[in-house]
This record gives structure tokens, C-alpha cells and sequence, in this order.
């Protein structure tokens, strides 16, 4: 066991176990490459942007999935609960037939007011091997998957026993390994080119 | 031309009532019942001797209503060599107003069920560890309840066939 006799050690601990260990798992990347996509202004957003955060978020949505519209209030009350917490939101939307006119209005009708990303040909998807929508991946600041999975355990929210994306934010907020890194999302498939 | 008139009228008289019990018959053909997950794993686990294609599927989900007539052909040709069934993820309040209008659109005739589920991945690892649980997805069974195919995605009449065709 390391001696907690210098500030430095100290400071390196706890930077360690406040973004977790990174998540080992068996069907898909551990860590992800940097990459930069452009949202429907526009503008560019890089993960290396949020480098600084508790930890980034990473939801994979959909503009014409029922399952992911049933999480449209979900994902947003999470992100204005964890977002002034430090945490950073960024949506994507890898599906091809989903453009970015679409994707705007989409956002706006729905009150989705964190970035959201067109991933154009599907390539970050695939990094991720993210497959279905919605589906979540956190990332600590080195963008090693903490967590990867569900929101939650049910589309429709009067059965939600089981907040998965919220408990693994609390753990990571709270400096702990997140205790389940890994559930299975549920939802439409990404269609990808 | 007036005995003409008289005698269409009185077909139609005729023919109505059987056109309305026929339409009657079709409507109670089809029946949707909620399955659990444990239901679920003893229907596989109980094959009695004959071999099991359950699709998942929802009426939300585009490649699924696209691959389901394909369902319903194989369901038509090969009915009598497996059990073809289907698992809708619809919510169990949706068996009237959207599970059974879809079925009845494509006369899918075959045992459907909407999964009544608290745990996802209780279904999802019931059917397959490997599963992302993305919809439309197909589990093929042979005659003892061990899984031979996993399909996951649209797929084609052709594709569902070959693994038919090579069961024992």
C-alpha cells in the first residue's frame, strides 16, 4: 500500500480513484481514440474539449426510435442534474437516415439541450461498437469506458427500478469505482450505411 | 331488369353475413397473450420433440415490420416442422390497440406474446449472453432446446430457411 506522506501521492491517488477503473470488457473497447464531430450548429466538439470534466458522457440517441424518445426527459433531467455537477453531455446520432435538419428540430422539440453530434457514416459508432438506441458510455478524462449500458431498466419510466446511468455518475461524483460498469442497452438498432 | 336488381340484392343479402363471420373467424385467430421471462424459458426448454424459431420483435421497430412477412412465410411453409413464435416487446397495454392490428394486417397466424419484463437483462440473457438487445433479433432451437443460430438484425426468408432446411 502506498504511504499517503507526500501531497503529490495524495493528490495522484485520488485523481485515480475519482475517475474509477476503466471498464474491461469482454464484447468492446476499453478506451476510446480522441475524435471531433460536428453538432447540428455546426460546431465542432472534440472529447479532448472536456478533458477537464468529472467525466464525459456519451449517449447515443435516435430521432425516430420510440425506445430513445421514451428517454428524451430522462436523459435531459440527468443532464441538468450531473451537467452543474461537472459532468459533460454530449448526444450522438449515428443512425444514416437521420440528418441534421431532423436532428435540430428534433432536439428542440423535445427540450434536449446538451450537444448533440451527427457521427456521419457511422464511424464513431462503430469504435464504440455501440449498437442499439439509446445507449450510454462514460468516460473518464484519459477516455477509458467506465460505464457502458442502459439508463435505466425499463422504457416505460412507472416501472424504472433500477437507475444504472445514475448510479454510475453518483460513483464516479463521489469518487468510487462505479460498481456495475456494464449493462446490456435495449433499444432500436443503429442503421448504419 | 327489375329481376336482375332483386336477385343481386338478394346475394348480397346473402353473402354479407358469411363475409362478416369470416372477417369474425380471422379476429379471434389471432390471440396475444403476455409471456414472462420464466414462461418463456420453460416454452424453450419444452420442445417436445420439435424444434423452435422465436423472433423478437416490436411494432415500433422498422426492420422488424420490414423482416415479418418473411416470418410469416417460413411460419406458413415450415409450421409443420417447427415452432415458430413471436415475442413482441410492445408493452403489454399495447396488445389490442397496436400488437394485434399489426398481426392481423400480415395474417401472421402463428403463437405471438408480448414479454412482460421488470429485468431486461434477465430476457436478454435468457436468450442469448452475446445479445445487445437490439430488435428484430431470431433464436433458433432444435428438437432438444439447444440454440443452433442466433440472428441478429433484419433478415431474409432465404437466411431463416437454410437453418430450417439443416435441422434434423
Amino acid at each position: 500500500m502506498v504511504r499517503k506522506n507526500s501531497l503529490i501521492i495524495s493528490l495522484l491517488l485520488v485523481a485515480t480513484f475519482a475517475f474509477g477503473a476503466p471498464l474491461k470488457s469482454a464484447n468492446g473497447p476499453e478506451k476510446i481514440e480522441d475524435f471531433t464531430l460536428m453538432d447540428y450548429n455546426g460546431l465542432e466538439h472534440s472529447l479532448s474539449d472536456y478533458k477537464d470534466s468529472v467525466a464525459i458522457v456519451i449517449l447515443f440517441i435516435a430521432t425516430e426510435c420510440p425506445v430513445s424518445n421514451a428517454y428524451n426527459e430522462r436523459m435531459e433531467n440527468i443532464n441538468k442534474e450531473y451537467a452543474p455537477k461537472g459532468f459533460a453531455f454530449l448526444g450522438i446520432n449515428s443512425n444514416k437516415a437521420e440528418f441534421i435538419d431532423r436532428i435540430k428540430e428534433h432536439a428542440e422539440d423535445n427540450g434536449l439541450t446538451f450537444p448533440i453530434l451527427k457521427d456521419e457514416e457511422n464511424v464513431i459508432a462503430d469504435r464504440f461498437e455501440a449498437s442499439v438506441t439509446p445507449e450510454a458510455y462514460v468516460l473518464n478524462s484519459e477516455f477509458e469506458i467506465l460505464y457502458q449500458g442502459r439508463i435505466d431498466n425499463s422504457r416505460n419510466e412507472s416501472e424504472v427500478v433500477s437507475r444504472d446511468l445514475n448510479s454510475a455518475l453518483d460513483e464516479i461524483y463521489a469518487g468510487n469505482e462505479v460498481s456495475k460498469k456494464e449493462t446490456k442497452a435495449f433499444g432500436c438498432t443503429i442503421k448504419r450505411i | 331488369m327489375f329481376n336482375l336488381i332483386i336477385l343481386l340484392t338478394g346475394l348480397i343479402i346473402l353473402i354479407k353475413p358469411l363475409y362478416i363471420s369470416f372477417e369474425l373467424l380471422a379476429a379471434r385467430s389471432i390471440e396475444v397473450e403476455i409471456i414472462t421471462v420464466d414462461d418463456l424459458g420453460h416454452l424453450i426448454e419444452d420442445r417436445n420433440g420439435r424444434p423452435l424459431l422465436v423472433n423478437v420483435w416490436a411494432t415500433w421497430c422498422a426492420p422488424c415490420r420490414e423482416e415479418f412477412p418473411d416470418l410469416v412465410k417460413i411460419s406458413n411453409k415450415y409450421g409443420n416442422k417447427i415452432d415458430v413464435v413471436g415475442i413482441s416487446v410492445d408493452f403489454p397495454g399495447e396488445i389490442d390497440s397496436k400488437v394485434i392490428p399489426f398481426l392481423k394486417k400480415h395474417n401472421a397466424v402463428f403463437t405471438n406474446y408480448v414479454i412482460k419484463v421488470t429485468e431486461p437483462e434477465d430476457f436478454i440473457n435468457l436468450m442469448n449472453k452475446e445479445w445487445s438487445g437490439a430488435v428484430p433479433a431470431t433464436f433458433i432451437y432444435d428438437k432438444t432446446g439447444n440454440q443452433i443460430e442466433y440472428l441478429v438484425g433484419k433478415r431474409k426468408f432465404e437466411e431463416f430457411e437454410k437453418v430450417i432446411e439443416n435441422l434434423r
